[in-house]
């Protein structure tokens, strides 16, 4: 399994670079992928969908319907793609520690 | 593991097999395990012997394969993705192939040909149009099943393909959603369309005793809203006693595209012991097209029980109630240029075209047919969840895809900008949100059912 490091620490992520285990997130694994991201600063915006995103994940087990998302956060889909430009699942998702959504999406 | 030198979707880890009970099987004992797997499966599948020993190489497929067309790749090639199988049975189990070898055209098997296999049986979108124009018949799409299966066995499986296993073994659908998300979801989408369209609409989830079992996709959930709305809207404004299950909220059976033994069988019994709890009366199958061709022609065969209820599919539904005039429609409402992408699946695989036209006509304003079209259509180039995100894979995905981008555009509807490609099947859709963007059509996906949904209920101002 490859691995990414942040702050000296080893953490498992699958090939598309999505954490296994939503547990071993903290900020400094968003700021890592952010780069990858090609995110400059996560700012107070990004920060709002990921904790949104983290806390729906946490009550219900899994990402919320993109609709959702965007309705709750206030921000059109277009904002979303602005914030992370790999989008909502491959992008937002990927910051905020939730695994790669699976089906066919 | 050997590094694969073809471009091929990322693989499954061990622990991931052995989530599907599956332990793969290692390098060195590949080829033995392979051989043996062959053998018992050509002599298991009559098609499959067909497509050992009738191909002629007339090559008509080639020009009639959108990956070949696509990608001009002589891999893709029906004819030559088959003889990745074709040469090893030959060189194995007939009497010409063990004496000539090369000469008729067999070559022992090798590590590196199930390398092959695993790059081409997953760069084949299983459509199924080359077996439309074979001359002797042969379905090489029941090649690559096989080929597949056979991959199974030695424990190679795409990532996507095994977690979408797992996935489904842990929660009975595609994306992992257990029920509260499930019923979150479905209360918000009650929220939607009471606000866009004043109609109060009740999405059950499992309610006994229902005369219709709804199987939706599960991407309807994360992606297409509209998909779902439309289904409820319809149920609602015919007044049917409906329901969905939270054991089973999946149309699709992920089982018919890498393995047709357990996971196809366990999905399918999952819905049937599903239809007894709830003591449904008929199933509904939603807007998915690989699910609902196993639903269609694999059910009755995999099943280990008689099929209690009638199983039928979304739009035979609408089609009925179009037909007998049971649904009134506005298709003012949906006044966009719009063109039909016939899910390989629905159109080549279950006969469905003419249904999906008899519903969508009179939903809409502008209807303008793809040529070809369809059992004759070209794939969207996702088929079979060719859907991996995997640099070199996404490129191929975007190749796959340029023959219907072509189509598409020849119709005009993107032309300014504001066009809707109907596509009823969550595979397409997954496909063309991103491939539309990446071939800049003009145009946005949708389902059928969506329109059908909107029809029924235009919003007051029009």
């Amino acid at each position: 399994m490859p691995h990414i490091e942040v702050d000296g620490q080893q953490i498992e992520v699958d090939e598309d670079g999505f954490l296994i285990t939503i547990d071993n997130w903290n900020e400094g694994v968003a700021h890592y992928f952010m780069k990858e991201e090609g995110i400059e600063e996560l700012t107070e915006e990004h920060w709002k969908l990921i904790n949104y995103l983290r806390d729906y994940f946490f009550q219900f087990g899994i990402a919320p319907m993109i609709r959702k998302l965007c309705k709750e956060s206030g921000f059109n889909l277009k904002k979303v793609y602005q914030l992370f430009p790999s989008g909502p699942a491959k992008g937002a998702c990927k910051l905020a520690g939730l695994p790669k959504p699976t089906g066919c999406v | 593991m050997s590094v694969n030198k073809y471009t091929a979707p990322a693989m499954a880890k061990e622990k991931e097999m052995r989530a599907l009970s599956i332990i793969p099987v290692s390098d060195e004992n590949k080829v033995k395990e392979a051989l043996k797997h062959l053998k018992h499966l050509v002599r298991k599948f009559r098609p499959l012997m067909l497509a050992m020993e009738s191909c002629t190489k007339c090559g008509h497929c080639a020009e009639n394969c959108h990956t070949y067309l696509g990608t001009r790749d002589s891999n893709n090639i029906p004819t030559n993705r088959a003889d990745l199988f074709r040469k090893a049975w030959k060189a194995t189990h007939t009497l010409e192939g063990r004496v000539f070898g090369k000469l008729v055209g067999a070559e022992p098997l090798t590590l590196d040909t199930i390398n092959k296999m695993y790059a081409y049986f997953y760069q084949c979108n299983e459509c199924r149009r080359c077996a439309l124009v074979c001359p002797f018949g042969i379905d090489t799409c029941e090649v690559t099943f096989a080929g597949r299966q056979l991959l199974h066995w030695l424990g190679m499986v795409p990532s996507l393909h095994a977690s979408v296993g797992e996935a489904m073994y842990r929660t009975g659908n595609h994306t992992g959603l257990p029920k509260p998300g499930l019923v979150d979801t479905c209360e918000f989408l009650e929220e939607e369309i009471l606000e866009e369209s004043g109609v109060d609409i009740k999405i059950p989830i499992d309610k006994p005793d229902s005369d219709v079992l709804y199987i939706p996709s599960s991407a309807d959930f994360l992606l297409n809203p509209e998909t779902m709305m439309g289904a409820a809207r319809f149920f609602h404004y015919l007044g049917i006693n409906w329901t969905m299950s939270s054991a089973i909220a999946e149309a699709g059976n992920f089982g018919l595209l890498f393995d047709q033994r357990y996971t196809l069988r366990f999905n399918t019994m999952r819905l049937l012991d599903e239809v007894i709890k709830l003591n449904i009366k008929k199933v509904v199958w939603g807007e998915c097209g690989h699910g609902w061709r196993a639903g269609k022609m694999y059910v009755p065969s995999m099943t280990d029980r008689p099929v209690p209820v009638p199983i039928v599919h979304l739009h035979d539904e609408t089609a009925h109630y179009i037909r007998t005039g049971q649904l009134k429609l506005h298709p003012e409402v949906n006044n966009k240029p719009i063109t039909l992408h016939d899910p390989c699946n629905f159109s080549r695989a279950c006969n469905l075209g003419a249904k999906l036209r008899e519903v969508l006509n009179p939903c809409v304003t502008d209807f303008r047919e793809m040529t070809p079209n369809h059992e004759r259509n070209f794939c969207c180039g996702g088929g079979s969840a060719i859907l991996f995100d995997d640099p070199g894979m996404y490129d191929l995905r975007i190749k796959f895809s340029a023959k219907k981008a072509e189509q598409i555009r020849a119709t005009g509807i993107g032309e300014n900008g504001d066009g809707y490609l109907v596509a009823p099947c969550s595979i397409c859709k997954a496909q063309f949100y991103p491939i539309l963007e990446e071939h800049d059509l003009g145009v946005q996906v949708k389902g059928l059912i969506d329109l059908v949904g909107n029809a029924l209920y235009p919003p007051i101002n029009i």
